[in-house]
């Protein structure tokens, strides 16, 4: 149905947040509360490498959709690779409507700040024994 | 669940045509049926104008008028556009002054806006945190110059009823023009047009069983009252409303009209357990807010709010069942709805407002359905935001 606002690869995401939830202890956490939306991102480290990623969100299902996509593409990724990240990317593969590109580059601001947080503290919650 | 795969609890935005009514408009269609022009004084003009004064006389009855007193439209956005600024500008030489609430639909609202833009002056007076109008407060706002107020009788996102009786009392009283847009309330809560001090009021058929396309305005027939025709044509409907007879929609009106009245009561009945039975099943929901007061709403409509959930996600977390974030003709708006800010509810709260509403064909089984959906997507949404949401 052309009149649908969801691709089904947004259903598919919306459907099954498999990232939405708390970490334990992890190396770096942001939040940020913009355009009419909450999201928060969390991550653990192994080295460089970014062992689990957790999101928090309130918003649209756009915004769950694209937070859960992140979350499984960088999974495995060293926390270099957040920086390059970008909404245009989301925007396209998704897609999201251009109305709401406000949200997408709250994600955004999102994975590169944790991507600061990230670098700045690698072991941060990592098992010291 | 119907065939289609969907649980549809949206019938204030539309309804189904009852296969009754598709009996009598089907023969009218083909050339073997009454397919003429009603303005055509042959005989296939003359047979066609039976079914319209056939529907004129049903809905007529329905509403407790004169047939006369009717005038055929595309639907109950039209007949408030024509009852608005053919009411303002018929009266314009006695006043300029015109009284509206902002929790109207838009058909209605956005004519008061155009007629801002033309110099006319509006009052919008706002309900009580129930969604009621108190008549004093129009007494109060009506000056010598206003010459129409309009207010509808059930609101289509809450469902709260107006006190026409008493509204339409005040303004009979200092010689204003009443108009009622009526849409969400012909044919399913009683109307007697001999008896309320109505002047103009707008209804549609696809509320009520009936199909898209055509609906009515009542003008009633009395000193003062009258509309200056927004299009200009053929002369049809004494000018009022110009254009060929749309035979096989008003045909299906009216019949849609006389079952409306048949079955009005055991309609309300059905309604009243439904709407008792989601609210039942929803009200212990942490953060959940009845929009409109439980004791002057429709049974038909139930819109509720809740804390900490964004409306959107609820609405597709709410699939397959079809419901309504707000009025369906802005739906797809991002801005939190305007009647229930005009209620005191919150942006936050009012961008979460689902409005669920039920037809007789709605089953217990439907709703029961529609429950569980609602507390499922709650719980699954507020685990997605955690403490965000807070």
């Amino acid at each position: 149905m052309t009149s649908d606002p969801y691709s089904e690869r947004v259903r598919a995401l919306f459907a099954a947040p498999d990232h939405a939830g708390d970490l334990e202890n992890p190396a770096a956490r942001v939040q940020i509360n913009d355009q009419g939306v909450r999201l928060a991102l969390a991550a653990v480290m192994d080295g460089d490498i970014i062992t689990g990623l957790r999101f928090r969100a309130w918003g649209c299902p756009h915004l769950l959709a694209a937070a859960e996509a992140f979350c499984r593409a960088y999974e495995g990724r060293p926390a270099s690779a957040l920086a390059a990240f970008g909404a245009a990317e989301i925007m396209r593969t998704l897609p999201v409507p251009r109305e709401k590109l406000g949200r997408i580059l709250v994600l955004e601001d999102a994975v590169r700040s944790l991507g600061q947080s990230a670098r700045v503290s690698p072991d941060a919650g990592k098992d010291t024994d | 669940m119907s065939s289609t795969g969907i649980v549809y609890l949206d019938y204030a935005a539309t309804t189904p045509v009852d296969p009754r009514v598709v009996d009598v408009m089907t023969p009218l269609f083909g050339a073997e049926g009454d397919f003429g022009n009603p303005s055509s004084g042959h005989v296939a003009g003359r047979r066609a104008m039976a079914h319209v004064e056939r529907a004129a006389g049903q809905l007529a009855a329905l509403l407790g008028c004169r047939e006369s007193e009717l005038v055929w439209t595309s639907g109950a956005t039209e007949s408030d556009n024509l009852a608005i600024a053919g009411a303002a500008r018929y009266r314009a030489h006695r006043g300029r002054h015109l009284i509206t609430m902002p929790t109207e639909h838009k058909a209605v609202s956005d004519t008061f806006h155009a007629l801002e833009k033309q110099g006319f002056d509006v009052s919008w007076l706002y309900p009580d945190a129930s969604g009621v109008l108190d008549p004093a407060d129009l007494g109060a706002a009506i000056r010598p110059d206003t010459q129409l107020v309009s207010i509808m009788h059930v609101n289509n996102e809450t469902g709260v009823i107006q006190d026409i009786a008493a509204l339409g009392a005040v303004c009979r009283e200092r010689d204003v023009l009443f108009h009622v847009d009526a849409a969400q309330s012909v044919g399913k809560l009683p109307l007697d047009l001999t008896a309320l001090p109505v002047d103009l009021l707008s209804t549609t058929a696809h509320k009520v069983y009936g199909p898209k396309g055509v609906g009515a305005l009542y003008v009633a027939d009395r000193p003062g009252c009258h509309v200056e025709p927004l299009i200009f044509g053929g002369g049809q409907q004494g000018g009022r409303r110009p254009g060929t007879l749309a035979v096989p929609l008003i045909a299906g009106f009216g019949a849609a009209a006389a079952i409306a009245m048949a079955e009005m009561e055991a309609n309300r009945a059905h309604l009243q357990s439904l709407n008792d039975r989601l609210w039942q099943a929803i009200r212990d929901l942490d953060g959940l807010v009845r929009n409109g007061a439980e004791s002057h709403t429709f049974p038909g409509i139930l819109n509720v709010s809740i804390e900490d959930v964004e409306g959107e996600s609820l609405l597709l977390a709410l699939e397959p069942l079809c419901v309504a974030t707000g009025s369906a003709c802005n739906s797809k708006s991002q801005e939190p709805s305007s009647v229930l800010r005009a209620l005191g509810c919150s942006d936050l709260l009012a961008q979460s407002a689902i409005r669920f509403s039920f037809g007789h064909p709605t089953s217990v089984a439907e709703v029961d359905l529609a429950a569980a959906r609602y507390r499922a997507a709650v719980g699954r949404l507020r685990g997605i935001a955690g403490g965000l949401a807070a």
